[in-house]
């Protein structure tokens, strides 16, 4: 029973380190995306995206990604940490980092462990100090969601000042291909006795 | 086309004919010719130039014709060089100048190409332990100028070991080292430096060779192969092998002598310009690889792949160094301002929970040495601590009352409390919780949360599963549920953990929530478990996501479709590069602040065990 459950573990944190986590995604993005997306690095085994029941709805999706070997895990995530990478949309990249073992809800017990617990009476001076650390854990949690929540806002405001410079972007460079285009250049390259080659116009976004 | 006698400058001649095929029997396919003064053979390893390309490619000859309007063409089967297809290598090269020979169907296999793009002969040798392949020598080895073993699927798009027996419908025979090839010792004394040392060595071949096998079809590309061996010994004064090699016995007047310097030179400029241009280079080779490729997806996706290695070869590789650099500069300058912002937002949370002033009380009947003991154990990594309570539990079970990690705890605590610290024994029915693997957790989630029975556990070890969750329960509570712990993200506490539980009943649910708030259930490691009611968010709607945009203008292009539906690598020189820096510009900070909020609740969180009395 006991090695086997060891075995058990041991499977599971080979697999731990063969798995990649990927956060940022979007909620476009399906499993079928995933797999072809990491197919050049490798053989995909599992996607598994997370739940999310307590977090905002517009945080962004992650999902853990098994590979076969643990190189192309390696490969994987050096890789996006170099280069940002996009999927199903720019220019927000996804990310990816090496998983632990607390990412995985199916995760088998550790082997070895012994737990005790016991209720603590009330006329126990720690009890007092038990109090105390529930409601710090009431607390942080309430912290942390106040966090997820600036971070959210945060988020959303980068993609709207993006958004704008992307249209002002865009607004310019279609003025560009339209003077260029309708000959505005050309008249104007005459008049003030300037040659213009023959380039294409100037390069859109992506 | 009958041989052409030998005159100044032969472009071109054939060589042995083979047979006549086509469909309308016009074609006459070749064994051998001679172009550009050297002499090439059916099954030859050659250098091929595309138009345009600085470097060349690497092939074998598995097909030579000459079509009835006189154009030459030939067959050549690839292989790949490391750099060609690095998104595939997943171990480490067998050898510094180990390429892969193309094999499986599709796209890369083999092309027809105009034999005016050969570009001279290239020794390549099969390092194979297989059975079939006649093994070299270490003096051929070093002598090559590539090796190769494995193949390249191209259908598969993986490297394999085994060589089966067509490649390409060729026979693998021709795939390995041809037999009679192994005899470099004697190709070394005759080390080229007259013509007639390297007849004379020829002959010896060919006389080796025709003692060996008893086809005269062999026999030529076996001389070939040895002749092979003779540039590369004696690399100065190559050409005048070069230009014995082959079936025209007779010497053949033309010596261009730099011919072998133009075979070698690929080879050398191929690495030095390999640097500069990659990219054309690459591109074309993954345009040609995806070209018939039906899934988009990998197509772009190969091609940054590979541009992927170019910037990494390249300059550009100090360029993108720099953004980096620079926006971990913002990063800290950022930071400073975050951190007050963030206090504020501390200061805000610690508003919404009243907190009991009794730290007063608490603090003024610790003991020292009790302190000691204690404030050792918050700052040890868990798992430490949980190890020496493991420990101490091992040795103490049910005797020792007390749950925690001082030896000293004494049965007065135990007395005292009355309680019995319990070990955690396994839900009975855990087995049969396989019941419900039918119905998905997340529909029992949902059912659960309806009827009232879900419940929320927090302040659990992080590590623990699901079982252990369930086990805990059952040992306080003699209650049966279901349990399953929230998975981590990014941005989970690294210092507790959460489980949601199903009940069986709403009142078991409401119960043992208020129980657990009037007392306190201690976990291992000082941890009173807090349960609540939660409410879970089900909707899986999700429309908006901060950071994808479209101009709404593109939107129906089909290339933007394509752009945005493809998962790609985003290259420096876009718009879209610096969007995605600042995004990742963003999750540093974010991450920083993270770390940050986790370390002071750490801190809060030894603060408060500090005061924790045992005796």
């Amino acid at each position: 029973m006991g090695s086997a459950e060891q075995d058990e573990y041991a499977a599971f944190k080979e697999k731990v380190r063969r798995t990649v986590f990927m956060d940022n995604l979007s909620p476009i993005v399906t499993e079928s995306v995933m797999r072809t997306a990491l197919d050049q690095y490798g053989t995909v085994k599992s996607v598994e995206f997370l739940p999310n029941y307590l977090e905002p709805q517009n945080m962004p999706r992650c999902a853990l990604v098994e590979m076969e070997k643990e190189k192309q895990a390696e490969v994987v995530i050096s890789t996006l940490s170099e280069l940002p990478f996009m999927m199903s949309g720019m220019p927000r990249p996804v990310r990816a980092r090496a998983a632990v073992p607390e990412m995985f809800g199916d995760r088998p017990r550790k082997p070895g462990r012994h737990l005790h617990v016991h209720w603590l009476d009330p006329s126990d001076p720690n009890f007092e100090v038990a109090n105390k650390l529930k409601q710090l854990v009431k607390k942080h949690s309430t912290e942390n969601a106040v966090m997820l929540k600036h971070q959210l806002e945060k988020e959303e405001k980068l993609a709207k000042q993006q958004g704008e410079t992307l249209k002002a972007n865009y607004k310019k460079y279609e003025m560009l291909d339209t003077l260029m285009a309708d000959g505005t250049v050309r008249r104007l390259a005459r008049r003030y006795n300037f040659r213009i080659s023959d380039d294409s116009g100037p390069s859109t976004f992506h | 086309m009958a041989e052409v006698g030998g005159t100044e400058y032969n472009e071109f001649k054939w060589g042995k004919k083979r047979r006549i095929g086509g469909k309308k029997r016009d074609v006459q396919f070749y064994e051998s010719f001679t172009y550009d003064g050297v002499d090439y053979t059916l099954y030859d390893n050659i250098y091929l130039y595309k138009e345009g390309e600085s470097f060349p490619y690497l092939g074998k000859l598995i097909k030579i014709w000459e079509t009835a309007d006189k154009s030459k063409k030939v067959k050549v089967l690839w292989f790949f060089q490391p750099w060609e297809i690095s998104n595939y290598i997943v171990d480490e090269l067998a050898h510094p100048k180990e390429i892969f020979l193309a094999t499986g169907e599709g796209e890369g296999l083999a092309n027809i190409n105009p034999l005016e793009s050969i570009n001279g002969r290239c020794n390549v040798v099969c390092i194979s332990k297989d059975s079939r392949n006649p093994q070299p020598s270490d003096r051929d080895i070093k002598m090559a100028d590539f090796v190769f073993y494995r193949t390249f699927d191209v259908g598969l798009r993986t490297i394999m070991d085994r060589i089966d027996e067509k490649i390409a419908g060729t026979e693998v025979k021709f795939i390995f080292n041809r037999p009679g090839f192994l005899e470099p010792s004697s190709v070394h004394n005759f080390s080229a430096d007259d013509k007639n040392a390297s007849e004379n060595a020829m002959e010896i071949n060919g006389r080796v060779i025709l003692s060996k096998l008893n086809s005269s079809e062999n026999q030529i590309p076996e001389d070939d192969r040895q002749e092979e061996q003779k540039p590369v010994v004696a690399e100065k004064l190559a050409p005048n092998d070069r230009q014995e090699n082959g079936f025209n016995y007779k010497s053949a007047s033309s010596f261009k002598v730099e011919e072998n310097s133009d075979v070698k030179v690929p080879s050398v400029k191929h690495n030095i310009s390999q640097r500069e241009k990659l990219v054309s280079g690459v591109v074309t080779e993954s345009c040609e690889l995806a070209k018939a490729n039906d899934r988009q997806e990998n197509t772009s996706g190969d091609k940054t792949g590979f541009r992927r290695d170019v910037k990494e070869n390249a300059d550009s590789e100090v360029s993108s160094v720099k953004p980096q650099n620079s926006s971990i500069e913002k990063i800290d300058h950022i930071n400073q301002v975050k951190v007050d912002e963030k206090l504020k937002y501390m200061k805000d949370a610690s508003e919404l929970d009243e907190r009991p002033h009794k730290k007063a009380k608490l603090n003024s009947s610790v003991k020292v040495s009790n302190d000691d003991e204690n404030s050792r154990h918050p700052t040890d990594p868990r798992w430490t601590t949980k190890k020496s309570s493991d420990k101490l539990k091992i040795d103490d079970k049910l005797t020792k009352p007390t749950n925690c990690k001082t030896p000293g705890m004494s049965p007065n605590d135990g007395k005292r409390t009355g309680d019995k610290a319990v070990e955690v024994i396994c839900m009975p029915d855990s087995d049969r919780s396989n019941w419900f693997g039918e119905i998905p957790w997340e529909e029992r989630m949902q059912d659960a949360h309806e009827h009232g029975k879900l419940v929320l556990f927090q302040n659990l070890d992080p590590t623990y599963s699901s079982a252990d969750v369930q086990d805990i329960v059952w040992t306080a509570f003699k209650k049966t549920c279901r349990a399953k712990v929230v998975q981590h993200t990014a941005y989970s506490s690294p210092h507790s953990g959460q489980a949601f539980a199903i009940f069986n009943t709403r009142e078991v649910a409401e119960g043992l929530v208020t129980e657990l708030d009037k007392r306190c259930l201690w976990l291992p490691n000082q941890r009173p478990l807090v349960a609540s009611i939660p409410n879970p968010c089900f909707l899986r709607k999700q429309s908006m996501f901060a950071g994808h945009l479209i101009v709404d203008k593109l939107k129906y292009l089909r290339e933007m479709k394509e752009a945005v539906s493809t998962s790609h690598c985003s290259q420096p020189n876009t718009l879209e590069y610096d969007m995605a820096m600042e995004w990742c510009l963003m999750t540093e900070t974010s991450n920083r602040f993270w770390k940050k909020l986790y370390e002071q609740q750490r801190k809060e969180i030894k603060r408060v065990k500090a005061n924790f009395k045992t005796k």
